[in-house]
């Protein structure tokens, strides 16, 4: 296995869709019921926390590019290649594989299980996970440019949903949000880690790198990216809260779709409907990363043709769709899914950064490592 | 070729997709648009009405009437169902009514499905009726072409937006239930021969209707709680101060009827005292004269001078009386708890410890009544 990927020039995208990518990979499923599930630790601060996990999320981003820019194009299966050597290399990468698959799993459950809650309670769960599986792959076998055009479509044309919380700012009880910063620090901190399932998805930089055009500017077009989730997850849960009395809140599982319930046009009652449709669009480039990443992964490490790892890996997440029944057995894989998260999108990258910068030191005379910092 | 097989398995798969949902053909549906709750003889058992619209081809549309019992919500709309021969449908719930008597054991449990259930929308009305919600569906003489479950939505929503009664969705109604330190306020609705009629705002503690609020008394509330933009308010003021002003003799009067247009209000609230609790209320009005009961010559600064004196101590007795009121019943449906535990910092808030709180609370109140017009004569 090569250390760097040195990509066709025809494969390589130009660098402001970074931009696109990070934010089309962070704003997923979770952000529909990220207002609760943070509200119910840090309660009526719970955007702060969210504004926080936005500022480390940054942070992070800044420490993945900054390791990835010790190299020349390589992505995060080089980078265990070079440090960790062929084995134990390719060990990692694999289980970092099974985290991108399992995240891609818990997106398709999360989004069949709103499309069941709300618009056909007796849709079976393999239909819709197929169709949307058949989607990804569809999209994945187009190759990385195909896979960041669904990003950039996906933010271009869910840009709009964002627009429709103007109206339930209209009933904003600012009352809800006084006294700022009245919950406990530890809790509010404890709620920025409840915001790691919706915001990871920048982790993908690790593997979109080497595809980059311009590598030195990737960062600002990232931060770009995440500065706008950043925006947009705060406002969403600082009109949730405001919105929601605080026991509504703790209830309600997507709180930014039953805010939806309220706008009402004369020809079309229930615009919440029509959100869930269009989300779909949102879930679709998510599938389709992790997916791409994922097989990517394992086309690494063993070699041989993409296109097989994808039609394998994607029977596999529908497969394991037969397994989930209730809404409890979600719950829990999401939240397991949640904290793995929280270690390998935040904690390993920073790890594995460290790691290469002692590396780098060490070997100061070595081969490859030190042609760019 | 290979991309050709993946988009055609697609398109193959797509097709028996179709088949997987369930079909709703509109003319085989009664949809439901108005819903009743009422306690039937037997124990733990609801009664529900439900208003329908059916819609047939050959003849207009046409709404009907049908009542069942069961033990949940959705128990009574199955039995229902079995009534009908089209399927129930609630996608356009308008109005659910409550029958006195389950409004005053609580409301929870019903709204909770209403809550609970995705086709549900979040703009319905509900509201309590006077004796039972049956009768009221039942028994009133609206034409029958009419969709008693629109005429219902129509008959509240006008009302609300000339801010007449206060606006009872199932969100708002929620949302003041859910809040802590804030009890949400219901149009009551009753049979006047034959027509149905709102008579007044039922106020409630936390889900339990409690007593009825006279829809007079209802603007010193809704002053309150929001800003206000429409609505008139009769007022009976002393006449002892405006007697030399009167052109006729009114030796013999005591009271002098005005009413006023409000315009345009707001309203200020500030804690004084954490402990006690002490609350500052600041009510701004501009107001507009539509009547008078005495020929008053409304040209004389001096005349509109009292009149913004006397309106304001009127105003403010009702308003102290009414919040006096509101303390002896423990309720708060101005929301003075929610205000109360967004300015004060490290307390576990409880609904109960404040109805406690409340009780004792005091209340200074200020308000400044702007007469800015008197109509096209003076």
């Amino acid at each position: 296995m090569k250390v760097n990927l040195y990509p066709k020039k025809a494969y390589l995208f130009n660098t402001f869709l970074v931009a696109f990518i990070i934010h089309a990979a962070q704003a997923g499923v979770g952000i529909a019921g990220l207002p609760r599930i943070v509200f119910l630790t840090a309660k009526h601060d719970a955007w702060i926390s969210v504004f926080f996990a936005g500022v480390l999320t940054a942070g992070v981003i800044y420490i993945i590019l900054f390791m990835l820019n010790q190299y020349e194009s390589a992505d995060l299966y080089g980078i265990h290649y070079d440090i960790f050597g062929k084995y134990i290399g390719a060990l990692l990468s694999l289980i970092y594989v099974l985290y991108l698959l399992s995240a891609c799993f818990i997106i398709v459950m999360n989004y069949v299980e709103i499309v069941q809650a709300w618009v056909f309670p007796d849709l079976q769960t393999w239909v819709l996970s197929l169709i949307l599986l058949l989607l990804g792959v569809y999209g994945v076998l187009g190759g990385i440019r195909v896979v960041v055009g669904i990003c950039f479509m996906s933010v271009i044309l869910t840009i709009w949903l964002a627009f429709m919380l103007s109206a339930p700012l209209g009933h904003l009880d600012v009352t809800h949000l006084l006294p700022i910063w009245e919950t406990k620090t530890l809790d509010i901190i404890k709620g920025i880690s409840k915001t790691a399932l919706s915001i990871i998805g920048f982790e993908l930089l690790l593997f979109v790198f080497p595809y980059i055009e311009n590598k030195k500017r990737a960062n600002f077009y990232a931060q770009m990216g995440n500065a706008y989730t950043t925006l947009l997850f705060t406002v969403v849960t600082l009109v949730s809260i405001g919105f929601f009395s605080e026991v509504s809140l703790t209830r309600t599982i997507w709180p930014v779709l039953s805010m939806f319930k309220i706008i009402q046009f004369p020809n079309l009652e229930r615009f919440e409907f029509i959100a869930i449709s269009f989300w779909m669009l949102i879930v679709l480039p998510n599938i389709c990363i992790y997916l791409w990443a994922a097989t990517k992964g394992i086309k690494r490490v063993f070699g041989k043709n993409q296109r097989r790892y994808i039609f394998i890996a994607a029977s596999i997440i529908w497969g394991l769709c037969f397994f989930i029944r209730a809404r409890y057995q979600m719950n829990m894989v999401t939240d397991w899914v949640g904290r793995i998260s929280y270690g390998t999108a935040f904690i390993y990258p920073v790890l594995l950064a460290a790691i290469v910068l002692v590396k780098k030191k060490l070997f100061k005379g070595g081969k490859k490592n030190e042609t760019s910092s | 070729m290979k991309r050709v097989v993946n988009i055609l398995t697609i398109i193959i798969l797509l097709i028996p997709v179709t088949g997987c949902v369930e079909k709703n053909q509109l003319e085989q549906l009664g949809l439901i648009t108005a819903v009743g709750f009422d306690y039937s003889d037997k124990k733990d058992v609801i009664k529900g009405t439900a208003v329908l619209q059916t819609f047939d081809p050959q003849m207009k549309n046409i709404s009907n009437i049908i009542s069942d019992e069961g033990k949940t919500s959705k128990g009574i709309r199955e039995n229902e169902n079995l009534k009908s021969n089209n399927k129930l449908v609630s996608g356009q719930l308008r109005v659910v009514v409550f029958g006195e008597e389950v409004a005053k054991d609580g409301t929870g449990r019903l709204v909770d499905t209403l809550n609970r259930d995705a086709t549900i929308g979040n703009m319905l009305y509900i509201s309590v009726a006077k004796g039972t919600a049956e009768d009221l569906l039942k028994k009133n003489k609206i034409e029958a072409s009419q969709n008693l479950g629109t005429y219902l939505y129509q008959l509240i929503k006008q009302n609300v937006e000339e801010e007449l009664v206060i606006s009872p969705t199932l969100y708002e109604y929620n949302h003041s239930f859910y809040d802590e330190g804030k009890d949400p306020v219901i149009p009551i609705l009753k049979l006047d021969a034959g027509d149905i009629v709102i008579s007044g705002a039922g106020l409630f503690k936390d889900d339990q209707y409690i007593e009825e609020l006279k829809l007079n008394k209802l603007f010193f509330l809704k002053v309150l709680i929001d800003q206000y933009k429409a609505g008139a308010l009769e007022l009976e003021l002393p006449i002892d101060e405006l007697k030399k002003f009167i052109k006729d003799d009114v030796s013999d009067k005591e009271k002098l009827i005005l009413t006023v247009d409000n315009i345009n209000s707001n309203r200020k609230i500030k804690l004084l005292d954490k402990e006690k609790p002490k609350f500052s209320v600041e009510v701004n009005l501009e107001t507009r004269v539509l009547e008078i009961s005495e020929n008053v010559d409304l040209g004389n600064p001096e005349v509109v001078k009292i009149l913004k004196k006397i309106t304001e101590k009127e105003i403010k007795k009702e308003m102290s009386n009414l919040i006096a009121h509101f303390q002896n019943l423990g309720i708060d449906p101005v929301g003075f708890g929610n205000f109360y535990n967004s300015r004060v910092r490290g307390k576990n808030f409880k609904q109960e410890e404040w109805r406690e709180m409340l009780k004792t609370a005091e209340f200074d109140i200020r308000i400044n009544n702007k007469i800015v017009r008197t109509g096209v004569i003076d």
